[in-house]
């Protein structure tokens, strides 16, 4: 009687203890380690989703040469990862975006000093559908069918009269459904869209510079993406790298900023003739660099030139030059 | 059915109906099969085409696929760090939340007097049952990531760790243990404990003797179905900081390291290779570590079933 109730009991608890052996102790194999590195302890990062291919890439080459550094990359968003970054959880901070006053202030109470480093371009692509006809959009048509007052429009040509009275040049549209597909607002891609093309429109008419809230938002961009590819007269935007990984299923539109159509490309990104075109940035603790030499090696391999070929393995823009970049990591 | 010989119900039926089609009756098993084929129609849907993402990843990569660390290259990507997350949580679970609701439901049901009281803590437990796992997750950061960190277990993470992550999940499924434990329980006949008690057993011996080796193979099931939801929860972790990106221990790393330290569960792999620029991570790999996660949970719930037939045939 005794052993017929106990024992799966045991043997559960038994199995359990033995798997949380195993998950604790068992080493991840680590295919090429060199082993050369003495480096031990940890890097933690956090902060945009947009960078977070390239630093994850990094931590995966960097922990080859080192492996008994414990490296741990997430992206839950700009914003969130400078919440954690000024409360001094995390190492290092990915960011598409500078720095808000409010959390410079925020760290700076917390006592969290810090070195922003410039590692890429990035240049937010406005997609369409294969079979959309229309080929440029100029910030006021993007204000007219996705700002404030575009709020409640189904169709491109709801537009028109707001377009109208804006000067569009594009305007009036197609009378076809406008399904719009985009970041939401914890998103860096959605700030940097709203204050690059929305706001400076917004701040004429003196309305609110925010996008209009009734479209579909979601944080994946592979999400947006089959959003945007699965209406031919969609609307959103997203990063350059998602539209270089799935043209064969979107268009991405010329964007006129005051001096004409540009098409995001390498170049034009890279030459900030791209009206949409942003930095990527990566904010150091210093202190933290200082007390860890583990953190400090990661920036360092970061700013080598096999770190930095990762910016474009990742499909993203590198710098023309990163001088700049590695004279403020050498003064920090 | 014409051809066969009619059975005796089919025959009074028909006599009682006379020669009149029962047209309701056609209509209502009609909707039920229809039910029934669409909510197979949607599963299979879902296998199919996460199968068919699958199969070629798992085929070229077979066990490579299942010990291989996370990576950024999808040629080299495993899901093993994941598999090693979700079992230390996994056991963590089964070590926090099973003495802790087994415990609870044997003292509900067998000592505690039927009064308001007991009543009303029922009906709370039944709801925690159903709150959002989200608001677990809120509440894991509040109270366990802090209590690690007041413990001096917090590691290199300043608290998101494997045992943070654990004690959440082992409150998230701290009702669904208590609430099958405590029906199992009232399904034991009362004369077991009439029985027991009236050859002069005492109150401790016909629970230990009677009671819950009876009660086993239900309690069993919740155990599972437990493990199960802990296994495959994902919102929770987010919340208290689970490493959704690239994640690597140190290859040196001591016991106390690992547990303390970053860690990151299968479903969160899943969540972060759908996000992937590159398309294969969500096109292949991710199917894939569905696949490995579903085969992972149906092993679950098989062993259950297997224990409780077990159970069943030795009670008799």
């Amino acid at each position: 009687m005794k052993s017929r109730f106990l024992k799966p009991f045991t043997l559960s608890l038994a199995l359990a203890v033995v798997a949380t052996a195993c998950a604790a102790s068992a080493s991840t194999p680590s295919p090429t380690s060199s082993a050369s590195s003495t480096l031990s302890g940890s890097v933690l990062i956090s902060g945009s989703s947009t960078i977070e291919p390239i630093t994850a890439l990094n931590a995966e080459k960097f922990n080859r040469d080192n492996p008994n550094v414990s490296i741990a990359v997430e992206g839950p968003g700009t914003g969130d990862g400078f919440k954690k970054f000024c409360a001094g959880e995390t190492d290092i901070s990915d960011a598409s975006r500078r720095i808000k006053a409010a959390e410079a202030e925020a760290c700076a109470a917390a006592g969290v000093s810090y070195v922003e480093l410039e590692i890429a371009v990035d240049g937010i692509s406005v997609l369409t559908g294969l079979d959309n006809d229309i080929s440029c959009l100029a910030f006021k048509d993007l204000y007219a069918l996705l700002g404030s007052e575009s709020t409640g429009f189904t169709s491109w040509s709801d537009a028109d009269d707001l377009a109208a009275e804006l000067g569009s040049v594009v305007a009036p549209y197609p009378d076809v459904p406008l399904t719009i597909t985009a970041p939401g607002e914890e998103s860096g891609t959605y700030d940097t869209f709203i204050s690059l093309a929305l706001s400076p429109v917004a701040k004429a008419r003196d309305t609110d510079k925010d996008a209009r809230p009734d479209y579909v938002a979601s944080p994946n961009d592979n999400v947006i993406i089959q959003g945007l590819s699965s209406t031919p007269t969609s609307l959103g935007w997203v990063g350059y790298a998602f539209y270089v990984a799935n043209q064969n299923k979107v268009k991405a539109l010329e964007i006129d900023g005051g001096e004409g159509c540009v098409f995001p490309s390498i170049n034009t990104i890279q030459a900030g003739t791209y009206p949409l075109a942003r930095s990527l940035y990566l904010y150091v603790n210093t202190a933290k660099a200082a007390e860890k030499p583990e953190v400090a090696a990661y920036v360092d391999f970061y700013l080598s030139p096999e770190g930095l070929r990762s910016v474009s393995e990742a499909a993203y823009i590198p710098l023309d030059s990163y001088d700049e970049t590695v004279a403020a990591w050498n003064e920090r | 059915m014409v051809a066969s010989t009619p059975t005796t119900t089919e025959v009074v039926a028909q006599a009682l109906a006379g020669k009149r089609l029962n047209v309701a009756s056609l209509v209502f098993r009609a909707t039920l099969l229809v039910s029934l084929l669409t909510s197979l129609l949607i599963l299979i849907t879902l296998l199919v085409s996460i199968t068919a993402g699958a199969v070629p990843t798992l085929r070229e990569r077979g066990l490579d696929f299942i010990t291989s660390p996370l990576s950024l290259d999808p040629s080299s990507a495993g899901v093993w760090s994941g598999i090693l997350g979700s079992a230390g949580i996994a056991a963590l679970v089964a070590i926090i939340a099973f003495p802790l609701g087994i415990g609870t439901a044997v003292y509900l049901e067998e000592y505690a007097s039927r009064g308001r009281l007991t009543n009303l803590l029922r009906t709370n437990i039944r709801n925690l049952a159903s709150v959002p796992s989200i608001v677990y997750g809120l509440l894991g950061l509040a109270i366990f990531v802090r209590l690690v960190n007041l413990i001096g277990l917090a590691g290199t993470g300043s608290g998101r760790n494997i045992l943070a992550a654990g004690g959440t999940m082992a409150v998230l499924v701290l009702p669904i243990v208590i609430i099958t434990t405590s029906e199992a329980l009232r399904a034991v006949p009362q004369t077991i404990r009439e029985a027991g008690l009236g050859v002069g057993a005492t109150k401790w011996e016909v629970i230990r003797h009677q009671v819950l080796p009876s009660a086993a193979p239900g309690i069993l099931t919740g155990a599972v179905l437990a493990i199960a939801r802990a296994f495959g929860e994902t919102a929770p972790l987010l919340v208290i900081g689970v490493a959704t990106g690239f994640f690597a221990a140190a290859a040196d790393a001591t016991f106390i390291d690992r547990v303390t330290g970053s860690y990151t569960a299968l479903p969160v792999v899943i969540l972060s290779w759908s996000k992937q620029t590159d398309v294969r991570f969500a096109d292949t790999l991710a199917p894939a570590a569905i696949v490995v996660l579903l085969v992972l949970l149906l092993t679950a719930n098989a062993t259950a079933i297997i224990i409780r037939n077990r159970f069943d045939r030795n009670q008799q």
